[in-house]
């Protein structure tokens, strides 16, 4: 089903980013969390109107709710979220296919004994469990500050919730780039749809942000389809999650089908 | 049954660039020299062996197994040596060997280390600042380290120096003599001529003969230049007309001989010779020689600047 030793190999060399993104990650949302304190949250309020209105919305913080998950849902789930985790998976995804092939060491990995589904799914693999790890370590950590800060404050179910819909989001955008992956023959290809892609929707996200006639570009991003609103109001989410889990199927599954059966320049 | 079955193999790239409805068989215990110039397809072919590429018309067979349906079962028993080799960023020569045993599940490392010491690899380095002439090495132990009962080596020479080159036939020798069934692109006669049994010949795609060694050798015209004490003595020689073609230049004369050299000794015998040298035959030459002039003369306008 994988094979034990590519993996090990793909962990290598794709660690160090890994480390980079998650403490980064760990850092910002740390500070968000201590920034929340329910009796400043007006002075918060002043500091933002004092910024030009366009950018305070495209930057998702201006629903800034006054519960701790509101706060943190729009200050770290808004933007961060979108921009640190892309980073990781546009490189490791990348890697994961198209610049072996690009590279030639695809060679290699074919003239062994193990069929290329096999190495798609252990690249495949590596992909979604390290992604899952990176959002999950993020929710431990929410949580566990969250609590040392603010005891019994975070709305703990919906801070859960929140970051299955980002795993999920995650697992179709690394869909994305695993596709991209698999299609082209060039690295400067799948990036150009890999990176390209999730790029798009992230400045569409924020444009959509800015202002009522341009309100309809949410509909051309896939990063819509995580709304902490619903979550936080408990309604509506659901079908969110049933989208983004049958596209990453259908992303995985068309990733393979194409590096199976298409011809490789080795 | 063949080891490695081609028949009728095609693969067009448009433009008269691919492979033709090519067709050779290779058996078990055979080293075939499958020999070209550059882009006249042996890459393709090996790429189709490899199962990366999926054929247009025909089929590609080794072991009876089909090279694109059954590619990792084949692999169980092939080694493979790639144009170039490129790895995992800042992996290390020896990590490379650890992880493509562990790839092709290989527990016993004798043979590996034997190769190693044989090719006097220095594993040590990383692959990225090795220099291409160790990356080959590197490549070749890679290829033989887990006893394959199939070789494919594609350019396996390239880079290396004269006396690696030695060894390298050496392994061959002993290969063959385990009975492995070896295929080995090459774009120069001479570096193969020494290992194969049997030579394929292709040209734009297409197989244009495969030719038992020794008879291509049989048939082979060679050239000797040899230089004369005097011009005189040179044109002396040149009207014996005991050859087909004889070349002038002062005093030097450039003698093509078809197989047995005895005759030109003999008629030799009777000048002073200053030097006696054989001329190195590039492929095109031995397609010339191969073919008589005449077929090989259209062929080659056709093929314009290839070596």
């Amino acid at each position: 089903m994988f094979s034990k030793p590519l993996f090990k190999a793909t962990i290598k060399q794709n660690y160090i980013v890994f480390i980079i993104i998650l403490a980064v990650l760990m850092f910002y949302l740390s500070i968000i969390i201590q920034m929340f304190d329910p009796s400043t949250q007006d002075t918060l309020d002043e500091m933002l109107k004092v910024l030009p209105q366009g950018l305070v919305a495209a930057l998702g913080f201006s629903e800034a709710g006054t519960t701790l998950l509101g706060f943190v849902a729009s200050y770290f789930y808004g933007f961060l979220i979108f921009l640190l985790p892309m980073i990781y998976v546009i490189i490791v995804a990348n890697r994961s296919i198209a610049s072996h092939v690009d590279k030639g060491s695809m060679a290699y990995l074919l003239s062994t004994p193990n069929t290329r589904g096999k190495i798609a799914r252990t690249q495949a693999g590596f992909l979604l469990i390290s992604i899952t790890l990176l959002i999950g370590i993020i929710t431990i950590v929410g949580i566990l500050v969250s609590e040392m800060i603010f005891p019994n404050e975070l709305d703990i179910k919906g801070f859960l919730l929140l970051n299955l819909n980002t795993l999920l989001l995650y697992f179709a955008v690394t869909g994305i780039g695993f596709f991209a992956s698999s299609l082209f023959n060039d690295t400067k290809n799948s990036l150009a749809l890999g990176a390209g892609l999730p790029v798009a929707f992230l400045v569409l996200q924020m444009l959509s942000g800015t202002g009522e006639s341009v309100e309809f570009l949410k509909y051309f991003t896939l990063f819509t389809l995580l709304d902490p609103d619903k979550i936080i109001s408990g309604e509506g989410y659901v079908i969110n999650f049933v989208i983004l889990t049958l596209l990453a199927i259908i992303l995985y599954a068309s990733g393979f089908f194409v590096f199976k059966k298409r011809d490789l320049p080795l | 049954m063949s080891v490695i079955e081609i028949n009728g193999l095609t693969k067009d790239y448009g433009n008269h660039k691919g492979i033709f409805n090519l067709s050779f068989h290779v058996e078990k215990g055979e080293v075939f020299g499958y020999l070209g110039p550059n882009g006249a397809g042996k890459t393709t072919t090996i790429r189709h062996l490899l199962g990366f590429l999926t054929p247009d018309i025909g089929s590609a067979k080794i072991l009876g197994m089909d090279c694109r349906k059954n590619t990792a079962e084949i692999m169980k028993n092939l080694g493979y040596l790639p144009a170039e080799i490129a790895f995992f960023d800042g992996m290390k020569g020896m990590d490379f060997l650890k992880f493509m045993g562990e790839m092709r599940g290989l527990t016993d490392t004798s043979y590996r280390d034997k190769l190693i010491e044989k090719f006097q690899l220095d594993s040590k380095g990383t692959i990225r600042k090795m220099s291409k002439g160790m990356k080959q090495k590197l490549g070749i132990v890679c290829a033989f380290m887990h006893d394959p009962q199939v070789l494919i080596l594609d350019e396996p020479t390239s880079g290396l120096d004269p006396l690696m080159q030695n060894i390298f036939a050496e392994l061959i020798l002993e290969e063959k003599a385990k009975g492995k069934t070896i295929l080995m692109s090459s774009h120069s006669f001479e570096e193969i001529e020494k290992t194969c049994d049997r030579i394929g010949i292709i040209r734009t795609g297409e197989l244009v003969a495969t030719e038992d060694i020794h008879v291509l050798k049989t048939k082979r015209r060679k050239s000797y230049i040899i230089t004369f004490d005097s011009p005189a003595a040179a044109s002396a020689f040149a009207k014996t007309d005991n050859f087909d073609k004889i070349t002038l230049d002062g005093a030097t004369a450039i003698v093509d001989v078809l197989g047995s050299v005895t005759k030109l000794m003999k008629s030799l015998s009777g000048y002073t010779i200053i030097d006696f040298d054989t001329q190195k035959n590039s492929l095109e030459e031995v397609f010339m020689q191969y073919y008589g002039t005449t077929e090989a003369k259209g062929n080659t306008t056709k093929q314009g600047g290839a070596r």
